[in-house]
């Protein structure tokens, strides 16, 4: 049994419990739309983060394999010596996004107009570019992962948080306001029965006096 | 309440290539931001008086029939872009494009940062009065 509403039982009331009502209708579809949306986006979140974490291992994979073929071309010392000047000059361009509310980060690596190479060309063979190249795919990789990993926690708390909103109004606030509603309709067809039986009996009263 | 985090203004995708960190300002203060891949993605799709012509991002409007959804559009360009995002025709009915639910995770997943939710409590309907006739100056989310 839902926690009546403290109210006067007035007809005022009874209108504005009305509106309220609407009202809380109104937003439990909407809550219940977000939530849905919310959801779809989470699976798909969810989906994209497995995808990406599985080309990432594969990439780092192929990467060490690139990078340990190069070390035994050039071996350890060799191989230092050359990258010791390599500059990666990275930019990650930074902002957020919004979904059905939610700010989500944005994270993406921007492109190098003119890619750098440290080492020597003429020192260095074919595998090192290979794992020069893995290695920036890598780095794409690594930050596609960290927005949709933060990606999908936010949305995993956005939703609790809307479940809750959800189950709030639908057996909370909702209940609340139709038992209150049923109850003040009751109070006032007693009253009108009251009424009725004062009225007759005043009648009989003066019929008789 | 949903709805605060909408652009205050829709760009054109012409503007925003230009723009070195593409994004528009919602209506809460923040920001949102493009990702330059789906400006590119969406170029490669139009020819340059249509990107002049193209206002991001594009609205997916959520009304009280969950089964569909509609993508608030101008004119034909809108059009154009959803039906190569989706791989199927659509057609705009009073400045409506309806699409169904599993086709809104679709168009999403092509077009992240270029399309933003709407919520609307009335139902998504082909007649669907439009609200204003340029939605470029438009503030939304009010």
């Amino acid at each position: 049994m839902p926690e009546l509403i403290r109210v006067r039982p007035t007809k005022i009331e009874l209108v504005k419990l009305k509106r309220r009502l609407s009202l809380a209708q109104r937003v439990q579809k909407i809550v219940k739309d977000r939530l849905s949306i919310l959801t779809m986006e989470f699976l798909q979140t969810a989906r994209d983060t497995s995808e990406a974490k599985r080309k990432l291992l594969d990439e780092f994979a192929e990467l060490y394999r690139a990078l340990s073929v190069a070390a035994g071309h050039h071996g350890y010392m060799a191989l230092e010596k050359e990258l010791i000047a390599t500059e990666a000059d990275l930019r990650t361009t930074v902002g957020s996004r919004n979904i059905a509310g939610v700010r989500i980060p944005s994270f993406e690596l921007t492109a190098n107009t003119k890619p750098k190479i440290g080492y020597s060309l003429a020192n260095t063979s074919s595998w090192l570019d290979r794992t020069a190249q893995l290695s920036e795919e890598s780095l794409r990789a690594i930050v596609q992962l960290a927005e949709l990993q933060r990606s999908f926690d936010l949305l995993a708390m956005e939703i609790n948080r809307t479940k809750r909103i959800t189950n709030a109004l639908e057996y909370i606030v909702i209940p609340a306001l139709q038992a209150t509603i049923s109850y003040l309709n009751m109070k006032f067809e007693e009253r009108d029965r009251e009424e009725k039986a004062r009225l007759k009996r005043v009648k009989v009263l003066v019929a008789q006096g | 309440m949903v709805n605060t985090g909408l652009p205050g203004r829709q760009k054109r995708l012409s503007d925003l290539l230009e723009e070195r960190y593409p994004h528009v300002i919602c209506n809460d203060g923040s920001t949102h931001i493009f990702k330059k891949s789906e400006l590119e993605y969406l170029a490669s799709l139009l020819d340059i008086d249509e990107q002049k012509a193209l206002p991001l991002p594009m609205l997916i409007e959520l009304g009280a029939n969950q089964a569909e959804a509609a993508v608030i559009c101008e004119g034909e360009i809108e059009e154009k872009v959803v039906s190569k995002a989706l791989n199927m025709p659509v057609k705009c009915k009073g400045m409506r494009i309806r699409i169904h639910k599993p086709q809104i995770a679709l168009l999403r997943k092509k077009l992240k940062t270029a399309t933003v939710y709407v919520f609307s409590p009335r139902t998504v309907t082909e007649t669907a009065k439009p609200s204003s006739n340029h939605l470029i100056s438009r503030p939304m989310g009010k």
